[in-house]
This record gives structure tokens, sequence and C-alpha cells, in this order.
């Protein structure tokens, strides 16, 4: 058995943002998590995270991760085992966890708790079929894994997983058929809605799941509309087809390992469920055991990694006996304080100041939260378009702009201010938002043409000259556009410039290839309408050249499937009514039949 | 193989070389590094187990190991996290049938 100064049970971005704290106050921790490599949650992120510069804002989640491993592989104070299950904390400070099918113990003087949640389950009729995942499931397999559990997707729940996952879920290559929310609004942060809007992905608001449909896996889902009381309303129940449903309905914490080591848990739902009792230095009940990250409340991995230092800070001080050193640490505590209440104090972060009230940790001096609307600039010049009206903690468009020209203030849940005069147009901030709430515009009042830069973060990437479709803030169809310039960043956020007829540059948001869906018209040929109406547009009017150039109507069938389809579409196209159209010659044979019949000659008799 | 995302934007999957399991004695392909739940669920296959009192099909549901939907009988163990298992080369997965044999 082996002993610790300190044990960080879960290597998540608290735990492992405590044990980088502690490693560096020469302090000797040992960090344990189930998974085969140290990250958390985090290895399945691919968005860039919000924040500030000093918590990793713009890195995305799994990079962010490597950094946190990097730092800890790189100091000798910290010990790592991974693919180590701990399943029982003892009264004795002993952790006793399981590796290669073997049992481990190890005793603490400290010990920091960061086993983070899991996700909430919805009971619906069939929610125990195959194919019903949690959000997070489907991050792991595909994100971690590579692998893609299905074609159409449904989600429920429109937190900020169940949008995060949209957008991934498209990234891949998915389809996602819509996101259901039993609220009357949008539970995650709007510029994550936005994005996947403008990808035309629906969100259902006031519906839930009533239903998944299938035996041994899912088909698809019945949904419907529910009252205030979120009770069914009958009759307005919708099938929808989707081969897998994701519940993303928020997450609880995982406090038994907590409970095991003495700590007190109380049931508060606005952290997530029963959390352990702590104090604004995430000390509980035990004065040995601190927590950090989601089982202390559910939130962001940037406040997790605040916990995990505060946590790490006040613990190291157990084990500094210079008394100059422990004052400093007393203020990096009281620093990290005022930066978590910093990122508390917006409008989002409302229930999780209500929840962290009942334990008697007041949010309170920060700075007042400025906003305002969006800001369209001068026309004419390029320059950058800021469409982020909710105050969320996040600064890192004015961390990006290396001109200063966009403002957001001491309290980072301020919304972004740009100075015109300043911006010269480059575009970083766009690239940088993790919202994707950025884009360029240019006017060109002499052709009647405004230059639009949209965030791209799809497959394939358009090219430069290429006609694609521009859309919407709900990804409807505006107009055509053309591709003028594609710009590639490092952080795989590049940017599609097209170019749109004037009128259309406050209303284009977002950019796709054209969808070339068209219908089968002649299927002995298969000729599509859009083809057919192609030569009809070049000119072609008669319905037997029609015939030659496309050889509609002269199939097997002889063109007893088509032929009324086909004079239908030039008649709508020419205004002259069918019964004036040529309709070709009819001849022989009228039935598919076998050459030699000819060869054979006529009957005899 | 089916079910495996070829080209990402931000991501590039470098997958570990191939090795071969069988799920019921049938064959299937997977890379090193990811678990036997991964590995099945990118082969198309989503039933995991059959429930121990209503005989339902059961799949995988949090992929974390901590809801215990995935568990399978793995080179004769049963109650085993299939999405806390890393495949080898050669080993036998098969549903379980309610709650698995003590012995």
């Amino acid at each position: 058995m082996k002993s610790y100064e300190t044990i960080v049970v879960g290597g998540g971005p608290a735990g492992m943002m405590a044990a980088i704290t502690l490693g560096s106050k020469g302090v000797k921790t040992l960090i344990l998590d189930e998974n085969d490599e140290l990250g958390g949650q985090l290895v399945k992120q691919t968005h860039k995270f919000f924040g500030d510069h000093a918590h990793y804002a713009s890195v995305r989640g799994f990079e962010i991760a490597q950094k946190l491993q990097e730092k800890i592989f790189q100091d000798t104070n910290i010990e790592v085992e991974t693919s180590a299950t701990v399943i029982g904390i003892y009264p004795n400070k002993m952790v006793v966890y399981a590796k290669n099918g073997k049992e481990f113990k190890a005793t603490y003087e400290k010990l920091l708790i960061s086993t983070g949640a899991m996700e909430k389950q919805l009971p619906f009729i069939n929610s125990d079929l195959p194919g019903v995942y949690g959000a997070g499931a489907v991050q792991t397999l595909m994100n971690e894994y590579g692998v893609m559990p299905g074609r159409r997707f449904l989600i429920i729940g429109s937190g900020n997983i169940g949008l995060i996952l949209a957008y991934q879920l498209i990234q891949a290559g998915a389809e996602v058929r819509g996101i259901v929310e039993a609220l009357g609004k949008i539970g995650g942060y709007a510029v994550h809605a936005k994005k996947i809007k403008r990808l035309g992905v629906p969100i259902f608001l006031k519906h839930t799941i009533v239903r998944a449909i299938g035996n041994e896996s899912v088909l698809g889902a019945v949904i419907a509309k529910v009252d205030n009381n979120f009770n069914i309303i009958p009759g307005t129940e919708v099938e929808k087809v989707a081969d897998t449903i994701c519940v993303s309905v928020g997450l609880t914490p995982l406090s038994e390992l907590a409970e095991q080591a003495g700590c007190k848990v109380e049931y508060i739902p606005q952290l997530g469920g029963y959390v352990p009792v702590r104090n604004e230095r995430m000390q509980t009940s035990n004065p040995d055991v601190f927590i950090a990250g989601d089982l202390s409340s559910i939130e962001e991995a940037t406040t997790a990694m605040i916990e995990g230092k505060i946590a790490a800070l006040e613990m190291s001080r157990n084990f500094i006996k210079i008394a100059a050193n422990k004052k400093n640490i007393e203020n990096e505590i009281n620093d990290e304080i005022k930066t978590l209440a910093l990122f508390r104090s917006g409008p989002k972060s409302a229930k999780i100041r209500t929840g962290l009230e009942k334990f008697g940790i007041n949010i309170k001096h920060v700075p007042k939260i400025e906003s305002y609307g969006v800001q369209i600039g001068p026309t004419g010049k390029l320059r950058a378009i800021v469409d982020c009206t909710e105050e969320i903690p996040c600064n890192s468009c004015e961390a990006a702009c290396s001109f200063g020209a966009i403002h957001i203030g001491e309290n980072l849940n301020s919304t972004p201010v740009v100075d015109y005069d300043k911006c010269t147009g480059c575009a970083t901030c766009v690239t940088a938002c993790p919202g994707l709430a950025i884009h360029m515009l240019k006017e060109d009042l002499e052709n009647s043409t405004a230059l639009v830069g949209i965030p791209y973060e799809l497959l394939p990437l358009p090219e430069k000259g290429q006609k694609m479709w521009a859309l919407d803030e709900d990804g409807n169809y505006v107009c055509d556009s053309i591709v003028k310039r594609v710009v590639k960043y490092p952080n795989k956020t590049n940017i599609v410039y097209i170019e749109v007829p004037i009128e259309f540059s406050r209303k284009v948001l977002s950019v796709s290839f054209p969808k070339k869906e068209s219908p089968f018209v002649c299927r002995c040929e298969e000729i599509t309408l859009d083809k057919i109406e192609r030569v009809v547009d070049s000119g072609i009017t008669d319905f037997e050249e029609l015939k030659r150039l496309t050889r509609v109507t002269m199939g097997p069938c002889g063109g007893k499937n088509c032929k009324l389809v086909v004079l239908g579409i030039l008649s709508r196209k020419t205004g002259v009514p069918i019964s004036k159209l040529s309709h070709g010659t009819s001849r022989p044979p009228v039935k598919p039949v076998e050459f030699s019949l000819f060869m054979k000659g006529s009957d005899p008799t | 193989m089916e079910g495996r995302i070829k080209a990402h934007p931000i991501l590039e999957f470098r997958r570990g070389k191939r090795v071969k399991f069988y799920f019921e004695d049938r064959e299937i392909e997977a890379y090193e590094g990811e678990t036997v739940a991964a590995a099945l669920q990118a082969n198309g296959i989503r039933v995991l187990r059959y429930t121990p009192n209503t005989k339902r099909p059961a799949g995988l549901f949090c992929a974390i190991g901590k809801c215990s939907s995935c568990l399978m009988k793995i080179d004769g163990v049963p109650n085993v996290r299939s999405c806390m298992t890393k495949v080898r080369e050669g080993m036998h997965v098969r549903r379980q049938n309610g709650r698995g044999d003590v012995l």
C-alpha cells in the first residue's frame, strides 16, 4: 500500500488542474482515472471553449486535455494511474482501486474527489431500446473512436450538450432531424443554437418524446406537444423518422465516493442533484476531503478547472511550512475566487448562484455587465459583424483582436462592442469566436453586391468560383452565390467568402452546397426533372428535339410512363397547352419483344 | 468497414492496427485501442444483451462506464462493461442473457 500527501480521484478538467496546482506547490500527488488517458469528457469535445485567455478560450476541448496532460506528465511530483477504477473510499483515509484485474490500496492526507457527473435518465416508452443513447455516448463514439452509430438522429433536450452534439453530428456527416425541448425556450447558449439553426436543424420547443419506435433497434420516435405542466397534449403526436435517439436532459453529479469519504451531501436541484456540502474553498464537511468540477455543480469545464485550482491551493496550505509562502497561496486563492465569481455573474449562471446560496456562498462585488445589440458598422468597409447578444462568460474575440477593435471590459459576461475605426477586416475574431457568432461583410454599392465571410467547419470545403446556396439564420435558401475566397486557418475554423446581391447582405448568414435532389421523370432512361428543365431553359422547346437530346421517352416503355409528364413540363415552361404541342410519333413494337421474332418472319398461315 | 467516420473537418483519427475478435462466433474487424462496444456499434450491432426479467434487448447507453447497460459476456466472464473493455485479438464476446452465471 502506497501513501501520498494528496490523492485526486478523477482526471477530468477539475482533477487535472488540481493535480497540476498541487504538483507545482511540491505536493506529492497521485491522480487516478478509470480511462486509459486523462482528460475526462474534454477528450470528446471538438468545439472551441468559451471563457478567457487564461482558461483556454478558443481552444478545442480535446486540445485543452492534451495541454493539461503535458503539464501533468512533466511534473515529477505527480504520479498518474490510468485504467484505474476507484471502487471505494474507506474511513482510514484509504482509496481502493481496481487495475488490470487486481486490487490496489493507497492512503492520503488530503483527498480531492472530482468524479464528475453522468447523464440523467428520461423514462419514455422504449427508452431502453438499443439505439437510444445518452448524448455523451454518441460524442464518445464519434469523436474518440471515429464511429458513427446511426444516420438520422433525433436529440432530446436543447441544453449545451444537445446543441453541441447536433453540430458535431453534422460535422461528422450525419443528419439531425431535430431537437426536442420541453421548455418554451432553448436551454443552452444562443450562439450554439444559432450555429445549428443556420444548418437547418429544427428545434421543437414545448415538445417531448412519447416513445421510441422499434423492436430490437430504433426506427423512429413519436413526439408530442406539452402544456405548461409538461403534460402531453393528446392529439398532437407526430412520428419522426430517426434511427438513433440521443438523450441530453442534463447531468447529475456522481457523489457516491464523496459520501463514502464522509462528506455530507444535500439534494440541490439547481446544482444537478445530490452534491457534497462544501465551502467557498471546495472543502467538504470532512476537512480532509475536497471536491471540484461537475461533482460540486453541473457547469462548464472552465469553472471546473478554476474550482480544481482553488481546492488544490487550499489543500496545499497543509503541506507548506514557510509563512510567506502560505500568505502567497492565500492571495492566489482569493484571486481565483474572484475569477470564479466573475464567470458565474452572468444570467446563464442564475441557477448555479441560487444553488450555491444554499451553502452560504454568495457572489458579490463583480463589475457590471454591459449589453449592446448587433452593430452594423460603416457600409462599404470590410468589417466584422458580431452577432453575440446573450451575456455569456467569454471574451475570446477581444483577446483575439490585435488592433484593440473589440471591447468587452472587466466583466467577461458583457457583450462585445466593435470600434469600426480600428477594425481592419483581418477576420481573426471570426476564426477565434467559439460560438461562430462573427462574420465578415463588405458591400459593393457600385456593383450592387456584398461580400459575406462565413466561418465554416464542415467538409468538403467549398472552392473559389464554386456556385453555392446562401442561407439565412434558419438555414433557408436566400439566393445563389459565388465563392470569391476561401481562407484556411490552423484552428480549422475556415472562412468562406461569398458574393451575394446587395439586398441580401444582412440576411445571409450561412452557406451550403446546392441541394441536387431532383425526381426521376423518365425511369427507363433515368432522366431527372432538373435535367429536362435545364434543356428546355436552354431554348429547346420541341418535344422531338428534347427526346433526341435527353433520350426521354425513348427507353423500353416507349414513353408510356413519362410522355405526359414531359409534355406537362414543356407546356408549363412554354405556356403552350399540351393539346397544341407535338407529341411525337408512335412506332412498333409498342411492347418489348424478342428480336428473334422478326428474324423468324411472319406466320405462314 | 461500415459505421466509421472517414473524413472529419476537425479531427484526425489515428486508428491502431487491425484486430479480429468474435461476436457470437461471428468474426468482427476492429482497431486496437477501441472498446468492444465501439467496435460493435461500428459494425451495426446494437443489441448487447437481453434483460433478466422481461428479456428485452439492451444496448449501449452512456459509453463511459457508468450506466451498466452494455454488460456482456467477454471471454466467458459475464457482467463485463463492454464500453470500458478494449478489443483484443481473438477475444470471444457474447450477448449476455439475464444476469450471467457466477460460476
